[in-house]
């Protein structure tokens, strides 16, 4: 700890702090636009400046010193600085007259008003007008790609977004180019960015240089209502806010959980918003004389009693898809028990995961902030760049700090880090867990190993044993002690932990989901888009979900369901944590939220549900589950478990690892439903060939 | 009679040939430090001689390199800094065209009394003929075993490098070197950490100048106090100067440090054309404040000359006679900054680009009131606030114009035109 006095206040900051948030701490505020908490110190915009006692004299940048670089007084007392004296005051009011005499002020048009820095630090620091009397420059406005717009002659070369693709996003595709008066931020030959993080550089940007592109010009932000939610695009449940106007989702951006996201969330996260307004299922619709018709709700759920009349209960089944709410899954349970089967799956993929084996075996143990705390990684089967971005961003994080071997088995691909190839599949990991090769002996040595375990490993063939088989080198290595747990599964689907931890899996006389497909009589579709149904030949389906993707196409009654942002819902993610999303609109048309068009369902189809409202179904579920109560909290997996798992470890078969994110930016029914996913998939796919010719 | 010891092979015909420069005892010091010394008694040598550093800021050199840590698991480098971009200054490329194997012999001696077994030499890029020279030399010098594996029978390892500029002013400045050296775009670095922590690939480093580097073979050769007896005893050496502008014979000058500034122009260059008078000189390349003439009698090294307001900087000394328009001078020299302006930070970048337009409109004849005040508020607003020194010199110079030769300036506002034409 360093002691010091701001403009006389005694403090005591931690000794890696810098000036400014030392002044920070004092309750002093010093404006900034280049430093940013999670980016090297740049200290160009030079709006930062202090007055140290005993210094120069000249003012400092405080976001470029450290307290550990004051000098104590002659007396040895305490350092001191000062954030409002004359010199101070005048000094930043001549670096904010210079930020703006070739900044357009042209905040009428301009998206970011209202939210800029730019604005606000000009009008609490600044004078009222300019004595500058010259030409402004003028810089042209730069493609780099579908979601970023740029308006170039407002930018105040803070580097922010270079410094965040270059060391958050790992990929150095802006820069800044020119020298003086004619420095210009670009992607250089003006191609699109290609990371799938970029849309954070437009909450970087401190001025509206960088924008989002797909809600350019289209609300003013003290129009929107505010609600925060939680993502479900992958398995993370980042923290987002959900911007509307009216019912219209207007934009979606970032909120902070230093435990999850930090303060970045992924391009789908926030760019999808587009394709919650098209495809959209608002009616329900059934099917006669072969095609489907719009039907009222009366008619829909007499459909499905005809169909459930004619079948008997095992031959009933329902999968959930991968954006479900623990609520809708667990009214469907209920009502399939009551139907009399337990064919049950939220596992669309197959994957070998199983309740039965305890939590431990199925959530994300070392949780995604232990990821820096963790000394060594291997990934099995995944691909996180593209499953769960923000959480590869957090590995390079850590990699960035040095000394974290990281070696992966599967496809090879670019990481945004460097990494050991090890190989393609099962040989490779059963070469691992007998001991054998230099990564085995790496992660034996490390404190803190960490065993990252995508879908890809396990939703094959001989998944179960490849599980265990990582449990088993979980074991070996010391990955699973009393402080420490490596066992790390990576989900890619929001719903999956949360239906594990309800049991939305096949009872001992149930079908698996592929199973189903073929063989039940009634088959529900909780959202569920991504199982193949080609081999579906014959049934009754029933599809109760939000858009016109693959699950109503095969459907003969569709029950058109609500959308993340329009429905009060519970999450838990891949470490296991449960999280509650917040409602931000209304599902459009005759749309319902799914619990409740379950409940109304199992009226008619005689089974009522013991639950009348959103909090008594969520009462029953917590008294049934009662972790599901503690909200933002995991309940940890138990050690133990692992080593249980291990002891299973057998024959693996010959199989290789496929990550199961082949598109990033099209991986469920609302993103399909994008055009702004749809033309970021086209140009990744072009990118990609272009990088393979 | 002060007799050269820098430009001694410089007029020597084939002077740049290792054989011209073993004849004149070249080499020799590296020899006598190798078997002699320890790398502490030459840092501690050149500490006693007060050798102070000609790259522009006066740092004692052998201050500087008692920072590099004693023990460190990482290499550790030597930077020539050759960019010499300051207009005005011409010394180091005489060196390297002329008599590169004192440049070599020089850094040998510094890396061994560093550590370092790797050396850059950061040329500029128009320096084609000082480039080819030196890439010969070194060549002449690794076959000669100057250069190597175990140098003359010592387990000394040392190699040479040599870097092309591609252009930049900024890439003068030593911790933007070491990034344009790294493959980066050029921009000054945050200090601390300083680069004799981390410096050239995060790894320990000293950056010197060309002239600062072939002192070190003397100071070996003759010893501390030879080197100390010559000009003031805190700012001391034999010292090169680059005389140019308005005097009769321009040219590089090597006189002790020290040395009157009037004495260096009129009894050395020649004073200025017949029928001329000298109304200012700028004594240390662009970035140093302006002398008016009255101010002559000041030494050149320094302390004197930043006691006086001004620096020593580079020691390009720029004559200006009385035909010349004070603002076309500062305009043009404006011009360059604002040019070479790397656009890190906003005083230099957004201040000089307003200055420019002013001084230009000054200029023209386009003045207009309180345009000098707005003058004044600029280099206010820029000097103290900038990352490096650039900006920073940039309006130190400027502020010295408008200080000394302010009725030019309103001149040109109030009759609407420059009197010089
Ligand atoms: C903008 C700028 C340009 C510079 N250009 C040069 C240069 O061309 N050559 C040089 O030796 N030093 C130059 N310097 C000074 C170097 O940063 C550094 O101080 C010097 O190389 C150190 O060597 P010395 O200790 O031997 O003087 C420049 C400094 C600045 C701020
Ligand atoms: S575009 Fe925005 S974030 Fe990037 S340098 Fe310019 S102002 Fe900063
Ligand atoms: S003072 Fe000028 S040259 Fe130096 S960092 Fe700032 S913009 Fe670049
Ligand atoms: S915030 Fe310190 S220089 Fe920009």
């Amino acid at each position: 700890m360093a002691k010091l006095k701001v403009d006389g206040k005694e403090i005591e900051v931690p000794d890696h702090f810098t000036l400014l948030q030392a002044c920070e701490e004092a309750g002093a505020e010093v404006p900034r636009f280049c430093f940013h908490e999670r980016l090297s110190v740049a200290g160009n915009c030079r709006m930062c400046l202090i007055e140290v006692k005993g210094g120069p004299p000249k003012p400092a940048a405080s976001c470029a010193m450290g307290v550990r670089d004051l000098r104590p007084g002659p007396n040895g007392e305490a350092p001191e600085v000062f954030t409002t004296t004359p010199m101070v005051k005048k000094a930043r009011e001549g670096v904010m007259e210079f930020l703006l005499i070739n900044h357009p002020l042209d905040c009428p048009i301009c998206d970011q008003g209202g939210e800029c820095d730019l604005q606000d630090q000009a009008m609490a620091f600044g004078i009222d007008s300019s004595r500058y009397q010259e030409n402004k420059r003028a810089v042209e406005d730069k493609y780099i790609g579908p979601l970023v717009k740029t308006v170039m002659n407002r930018c105040i070369h803070c580097t922010r977004c270079v410094r965040f693709t270059t060391e958050v996003a790992g990929i150095a595709e802006l820069g800044l180019i020119g020298r003086g008066e004619d420095a210009e931020i670009t992607t250089y030959l003006e191609q699109a960015m290609t990371s799938e993080l970029q849309g954070n550089v437009v909450d970087l940007c401190p001025v509206g240089a960088l924008t989002s592109k797909p809600f350019a010009f289209t609300a003013r932000p003290w129009e929107l209502n505010k609600t925060e939610s939680i993502d479900v695009m992958d398995a993370l449940g980042s923290a987002i806010r959900v911007d509307t106007r009216g019912r219209e989702v207007m934009r979606i951006m970032p909120r902070v959980n230093e435990d999850i996201n930090e303060e970045w969330i992924s391009d789908k996260s926030r760019f999808i918003w587009d394709g919650l307004k098209t495809q959209r299922l608002d009616r329900p619709y059934v099917k006669k004389d072969g095609r489907l018709q719009p039907a009222t709700w009366g008619e829909a759920f007499q459909a499905i009693k005809a169909a459930v009349a004619k079948t008997s209960g095992d031959k009933i089944g329902a999968i959930a898809g991968d954006l479900a709410s623990v609520e809708e899954m667990y009214a469907l349970k209920q009502l399939i028990a009551a139907l009399g089967s337990e064919s049950i799956d939220c596992r669309q993929d197959g994957a070998a995961l199983d309740p039965s084996l305890g939590r431990a075996s199925y959530i994300f143990n070392p949780t995604i902030a232990g990821i820096e705390s963790a000394d060594a990684l291997l990934i099995i089967g995944s691909n996180p760049r593209f499953e769960a971005s923000v959480l590869n961003a957090r590995i390079r994080k850590r990699y960035r700090m040095g000394n974290f071997p990281i070696a992966v088995i599967g496809e090879p691909g670019e990481l945004r880090y460097e990494y050991e190839y090890l190989g393609a599949g099962t040989e490779t990991l059963a070469e691992l867990v007998s001991g054998k090769g230099k990564f085995a002996a790496t992660l034996k040595k490390a404190q803190r190993p960490m065993i990252l375990i995508g879908q890809g490993a396990i939703a094959g063939e001989g998944g179960a044993a490849v599980l265990a088989a990582a449990a088993k080198l979980a074991g070996a290595v010391g990955a699973v002690t009393a402080e420490w747990n490596g066992f790390a599964v990576l989900h890619t689907a929001a719903s999956r932990v949360g239906g594990l931890d309800l049991g939305f899996v096949p009872g001992a006389n149930g079908k698996s989901a592929a199973e189903m497909v073929t063989g039940s009589d009634v088959l529900f579709l909780l959202g569920a888009d991504e199982i193949d149904l080609a081999a579906r030949k014959s049934g009754f389906t029933v599809y109760i979900g939000s858009h016109g993707d693959n699950g109503a196409h095969a459907a003969d009654v569709i029950l058109p369901g609500a959308t993340y942002t329009e429905k009060s819902g519970t999450w838990v993610n891949t470490e296991g944590r449960v999280q509650v999303g917040n409602r931000a609109g209304f599902a459009p048309g005759d749309a319902r939220e799914d619990w409740a068009i379950i409940r109304a369902l199992s009226d008619v189809l005689g089974k009522k549900l013991p639950f009348d409202s959103l909090g008594e179904l969520r009462s029953k579920l917590y008294a049934a589950h009662p972790h599901f109560a503690e909200v933002d909290a995991i309940a940890t997996g138990n050690g133990d478990e692992i080593a249980a798992l291990g002891q299973k470890a057998g024959e693996m078969g010959k199989s290789v690892f496929a990550s199961p994110v082949k598109d990033f930016y099209l991986t469920n029914p609302i993103a399909r439903a994008s055009a702004v996913m749809a033309e970021c998939s086209a140009l990744a796919r072009n990118n990609f060939k272009a990088a393979a010719e | 009679m002060f007799e050269p010891v820098l430009l001694k092979n410089v007029y020597v015909p084939d002077g740049h040939l290792i054989a011209t420069y073993e004849a004149g005892g070249g080499y020799r010091a590296l020899e006598k430090a190798l078997k002699e010394y320890t790398p502490h008694d030459i840092v501690e040598l050149v500490k006693r001689s007060n050798l102070r550093g000609r790259g522009g800021a006066g740092f004692p050199t052998g201050m500087k390199w008692s920072f590099v840590p004693k023990r460190a698991d990482k290499p550790k480098y030597l930077c020539c800094n050759a960019d010499e971009g300051e207009p005005g200054t011409f010394k180091d490329r005489i060196i390297m065209e002329r008599d590169p194997h004192q440049l070599i012999e020089g850094m040998a001696i510094s890396a061994y009394a560093i550590g370092a077994e790797v050396a850059y030499v950061y040329v500029r890029g128009e320096y084609v003929l000082a480039i080819r020279r030196l890439e010969q030399a070194i060549a002449e010098a690794e076959a000669k075993g100057y250069l190597g594996a175990r140098i003359l029978g010592s387990d000394f390892n040392f190699v040479v490098h040599v870097h092309c500029g591609a252009g930049a002013y900024i890439c003068g400045e030593e911790t933007a070197m070491l990034d344009s050296l790294e493959g980066k775009r050029a921009q000054p670095r945050l200090k601390p950490p300083f680069p004799a922590v981390a410096g050239l690939y995060a790894s320990p480093t000293v950056i010197n100048n060309v002239e600062t580097l072939v002192c070190v073979p003397h100071i070996v050769a003759r010893g501390a106090d030879w080197f100390r007896g010559i000009g003031p005893e805190k700012s001391p050496g034999p010292k090169l100067y680059c005389v140019s502008g308005h005097v009769r014979k321009p040219g590089l000058y090597e006189l002790p440090m020290g040395i009157p500034l009037r004495e260096l122009i009129e009894d050395h260059a020649g004073g200025p054309p017949t029928g001329r008078k000298i109304k200012a000189v700028i004594p240390g390349g662009v970035s140093a404040p302006v002398i008016p003439e009255q101010g002559l009698d000041v030494g050149m090294d320094f302390d004197s000359l930043a006691a006086v307001g001004s620096m020593l900087g580079s020691a390009g000394v720029i004559v200006v006679d009385d035909t010349t328009c004070m603002v076309r001078v500062a305009t043009r020299i404006i011009e360059f900054f604002h040019h070479e302006s790397c656009g890190k930070c906003t005083p230099c970048r957004e201040g000089l680009n307003w200055v420019v337009k002013v001084l230009r409109r000054i200029e023209a004849g386009e003045g207009a009131a309180g345009d000098m005040e707005q003058l004044d508020m600029l280099c206010k607003g820029i000097f103290g606030n900038t990352f490096c020194a650039l900006g920073d010199g940039a309006a130190m110079g400027l502020r010295a114009s408008l200080t000394h030769f302010r009725d030019e300036f309103v001149a040109h506002i109030e009759e609407r035109r420059c009197p010089f034409v």
